[in-house]
């Protein structure tokens, strides 16, 4: 019997408690790399259970690092000594009943497919490449293998299994630090297309090889690589929450089914793309399904888990804006930026941080390749850019949309580690406010 | 623990290994998180266990870690880090190099004032409780929260220069905020704002003074709604201790990280503007502005008889009189910039691989009281406990936001503003710093969740500071 069975068959003996039991299994082979050679290598793993028990509206919660049985049982033991003497949350009523299976699907250990070898040549080879036009690669090789189970005292019992990619390199010029971004992300070793990503990098470098300048601050026609359409669209997401809406921070309180953008905006997070990492359940178990969050401009769902089901009386669903999706337009890349008498491109977003959610405003910053439009062309590299905007006004300000999507992958380096995938279009907006310039590249 | 560390380290001397060390780390953890007045959630993690091991292998790093600490784990995890080293050096110019250090021993156990993890978690829950209760939704407030995290971490280090160490902390991150909300805007304020963790246990909780703020915050939030916004384009800004520790954080404390000059955050932390030729030349602040980075007092989280990688903790000038003087390093970046290792290596737990670190990171106390330096101030701003924060790529264009304004006229505060917004250039923001409070106003703020490296760590660090003012600061964006 494995932890996660023996600790259910514990509670299932209190019938007046109700559970919900996760066992993750996670590792990880990580390579990490600077000025073309190896920083480090490293291989981790390991098996977690949490346990958030309740009885009546009462709860305690623990996690366990690859626990024994004598462990488990202290834990147990731990929570009935508390439960009863706790405070109660009002607003707990049940825990989640969908009990819909995903579709089942073949995973493939890809630390096992990626071996560090291969790694190691496929890094080799594009060092090499960089380094004939005077740039070096920064950044990191990584893969993901992870097993997550379920159960809870509704009779759910589903398990999970996933294995990101993420491929991240850094082009840096040596004589200047101008630097250039390339990525790949995914469950698919073999989308990886080795040459095609090189390509891309190399015609990267080569707009990266241009004078630097620096731009006033101002309002700009800008061209948003896909990287950035899909930052400010994750950022924008946290709003779509029941969680934001409960707590007074939603753009999109009181505006279900209104039109909010024009449109040519349409956001789904949708987790059956092949060419995503994918997402079979939500954080409590609920499948997780297609949902359209913004259609042709208009606000149709918010994203809600069981607890704010309840407490919000919205209908729940398992997504949690993991598979974001930001439909294509009709325009041509370059045609897009032909159309930009002087403006900018923008490939890459840092630091971005919101200075009040409910109003979308932020302030953050450009990098890894910011250049200068000049009557249609890319001719320029501009210093990295600070920009204070509030998200619903650039999406208002979309005046096209490219007619293909780039999956982009996002490590999340808080809590946990972990990859996710979004998939956007180079977008054009108008009236982009830069604030201020860093003076640097 | 100690046995089975010394143990690994043993293994690990082997003619192909050049340096190796063990790192073991048994950690309790602790949170509790009321929300509206109700307890939201009250979780436990304890006796987390995780080894890590690291090695030098034809002058590349290997490392493997793990929660699993059966004897087959380790003799995997031996074998894991050598084949990573052995694999990686087929990807690599410059072999990681650095001078020997002399063995040393350390041990020290710490002992909060009241142990969070020894009193009755009812106990906490009603104290919480009771705060909770007093800043629920009432009039304009629709949401508040308080929490408390708790943190007991033991740590066995070992390595193969036969430096050893034994190390017990509790720190504690005590935390409450109100939201105010009038039809489309929303106001919020926090005591004492987020870098309020510190070293000890559930005396945080009466040391801060949560029960005396709750009132504060309150108004504050209320107030705020109807607060208008700063006009100028530029005006003198005096920091308070709420906000300053972040300031310092962003804007000198990660610039001076040295693996950042190297670019071995790039792919996710970021670089920095400091390049080796800067330093002790560099005129990063005014003369007055003196920035230190301290391992040796206990006081701070970022305390440690010896680092991630056996450096005896140390107390450096980072800058000295306003210049640039030193960097926070590693053994092998203290090597390739000639200085001595700075002990600043450091891994949120033992399975983490270690990084350059803040430890305690302070600006020295200057000469005077706030009220003092308000009082000197003709026109102006106090900004305090941080709302929004962003800095560039190389540490040098930051933007805050700050939840509260108060307004200064003629040396007396005559009413708030709200989101107030500045931003600047780092080094000409520290060379327009022409005022630092004395010891009396000095104090560590400290964080739990400092992010950097990949696998992501998140880090426990503190910064020690005083208000300081600020001459001329654009504070001229408008949202």
């Amino acid at each position: 019997m494995n932890n996660l069975d023996y600790l259910k068959s514990i509670l299932d003996s209190y019938p007046e408690l109700q559970y919900e039991l996760v066992e993750k299994f996670w590792s990880t082979d990580f390579l990490r790399f600077y000025q073309s050679q190896t920083n480090y290598n490293i291989s981790k793993d390991n098996i977690v259970v949490s346990a958030s028990i309740y009885k009546g509206k009462k709860s305690f919660a623990f996690q366990l690092d690859n626990p024994d049985t004598k462990q488990i049982d202290a834990a147990v033991k731990d929570t009935l000594d508390v439960i009863d003497k706790l405070p109660e949350d009002p607003d707990f009523v049940d825990l989640e009943n969908d009990l819909t299976f995903a579709e089942p699907r073949a995973v493939t250990n890809n630390i096992e497919a990626l071996s560090l070898d291969k790694k190691v040549r496929i890094l080799s080879k594009i060092a090499d490449s960089a380094s004939t036009h005077g740039f070096e690669i920064f950044g990191t090789f990584i893969c993901n293998h992870q097993k997550y189970r379920i159960v809870n005292s509704n009779g759910m019992d589903k398990s999970s299994e996933s294995s990101p990619i993420y491929l991240e390199v850094k082009a840096v010029r040596n004589s200047n630090q101008v630097t250039v971004l390339e990525t790949f992300g995914g469950e698919n070793a073999g989308l990886l297309d080795e040459d095609a990503f090189l390509q891309s990098l190399l015609r990267r470098i080569a707009h990266g090889s241009g004078e630097i300048i620096d731009v006033e601050p101002g309002y700009y026609d800008v061209v948003l690589a896909p990287r950035c359409v899909a930052e400010f669209v994750q950022y924008l997401s946290w709003g779509m929450s029941a969680r934001a809406l409960d707590q007074s921070s939603s753009y999109f309180e009181g505006k279900l089914d209104e039109k909010v953008f024009p449109e040519n905006i349409s956001i789904i997070d949708d987790p059956s793309d092949p060419e995503m990492i994918r997402a079979d359940y939500g954080s409590s178990g609920h499948i997780y399904r297609r949902l359209p969050l913004i259609e042709k401009g208009v606000f149709r769902n918010f994203m809600c888990d069981n607890y704010y089901s309840h407490k919000t009386g919205l209908p729940k669903n398992g997504n949690s804006a993991s598979c974001l999706r930001i439909e294509p337009g009709t325009r041509n890349l370059d045609e897009m930026i032909g159309s930009v008498k002087r403006g900018l491109y923008i490939s890459s977003l840092h630091y971005m941080n919101f200075i009040n959610p409910r109003e979308t405003s932020l302030t953050g910053l450009t990098r890894d390749g910011t250049f200068l439009i000049e009557d249609g062309k890319i001719t320029k590299v501009v210093n990295n850019l600070r920009f204070t905007e509030r998200i619903e006004r650039i999406l208002n300000n979309v005046i096209g949309l490219e007619n293909r999507c780039q999956t982009i992958p996002f490590s999340e380096n808080y809590d946990s580690f972990d990859i996710a995938t979004v998939k956007a279009p180079h977008a054009l907006v108008r009236d982009f406010n830069i604030s201020s310039s860093t003076k640097t590249i | 623990m100690e046995h089975l560390v010394k143990q690994t380290i043993a293994k690990l001397s082997l003619p192909e290994v050049s340096f190796a060390d063990v790192r073991l780390t048994r950690t309790d953890w602790e949170s509790i998180y009321f929300m509206n007045g109700f307890l939201r959630g009250f979780g436990s993690n304890m006796d987390a266990t995780a080894i890590g091991i690291r090695v030098l292998v034809n002058g590349c790093w290997g490392f493997a870690g793990s929660r699993d600490l059966s004897p087959a784990s380790v003799e995997r995890l031996i074998k894991q880090a050598i084949s990573n080293a052995r694999q990686g050096s087929g990807f690599l110019r410059n072999k990681v190099e650095f001078p020997a250090l002399p063995a040393s021993e350390a041990e020290y156990i710490h002992k909060p004032e009241i142990d969070p993890f020894a009193m009755p978690k009812e106990e906490k829950t009603e104290f919480l409780g009771k705060l909770a209760e007093a800043i629920k939704p009432q009039g304009k407030i629709v949401h508040s929260t308080v929490m408390a995290q708790f943190m007991r971490q033991e740590k066995y280090y070992a390595n193969s220069e036969g430096t050893y160490s034994h190390t017990v902390f509790y720190n504690t991150l005590p935390l409450m905020e109100v939201m105010a909300a009038d039809g489309g805007q929303v106001q919020s304020r926090t005591w004492p704002g987020h870098m309020s963790a510190g070293r000890g246990g559930f005396e945080l909780f009466h040391q801060q003074k949560f029960v005396e703020n709750t009132q504060r915050i309150i108004k504050e939030a209320t107030d705020l709604l109807d607060a208008p916004v700063i006009e100028e384009e530029k005006a003198d800004i005096i920091i308070g201790n709420g906000h300053l520790a972040l300031q310092l954080h962003e804007s000198v404390g990660h610039a001076t990280e040295a693996d950042r000059i190297f670019g071995m955050e790039i792919s996710y932390a970021g670089k920095t503007f400091i390049k080796p030729p800067m330093i002790g030349s560099f005129q990063y602040g005014s003369p007055i502005v003196n920035i230190f980075s301290d391992s040796t007092d206990p006081a701070g989280l970022g305390f440690h008889p010896v680092d991630d990688e056996g450096v005896p903790g140390k107390k450096l000038d980072i800058i000295k009189d306003g210049i640039l003087v030193n960097q926070q390093t590693s053994r092998h970046i203290a090597h390739l910039l000639g200085l001595e290792p700075s002990a600043n290596m450091k891994a949120s737990f033992a399975d983490d691989f270690p990084l350059v670190r803040m430890t305690n990171f302070c600006l020295a106390p200057g000469k005077g009281s706030l009220d003092e330096l308000i009082a000197e101030t003709e026109h102006g701003y106090l900004l305090d406990f941080t709302k929004t924060w962003s800095i560039d790529d190389n540490r040098n264009n930051f933007q805050f936001t700050t939840e509260i304004g108060y307004r200064i006229e003629n040396g007396k505060i005559t009413g708030i503003v709200k989101e107030p917004t500045y931003f600047g250039i780092t080094k000409d923001f520290w060379n327009a710093c022409d005022r630092v409070c004395g010891p009396e106003e000095w104090g560590y703020h400290s964080t739990f969740h400092c992010g950097k490296g990949e696998p992501g760590q998140v880090m426990q660090l503190s910064h020690g500071v005083a208000p300081a003012r600020f001459k001329n600061i654009n504070v001229s964006v408008k949202i």
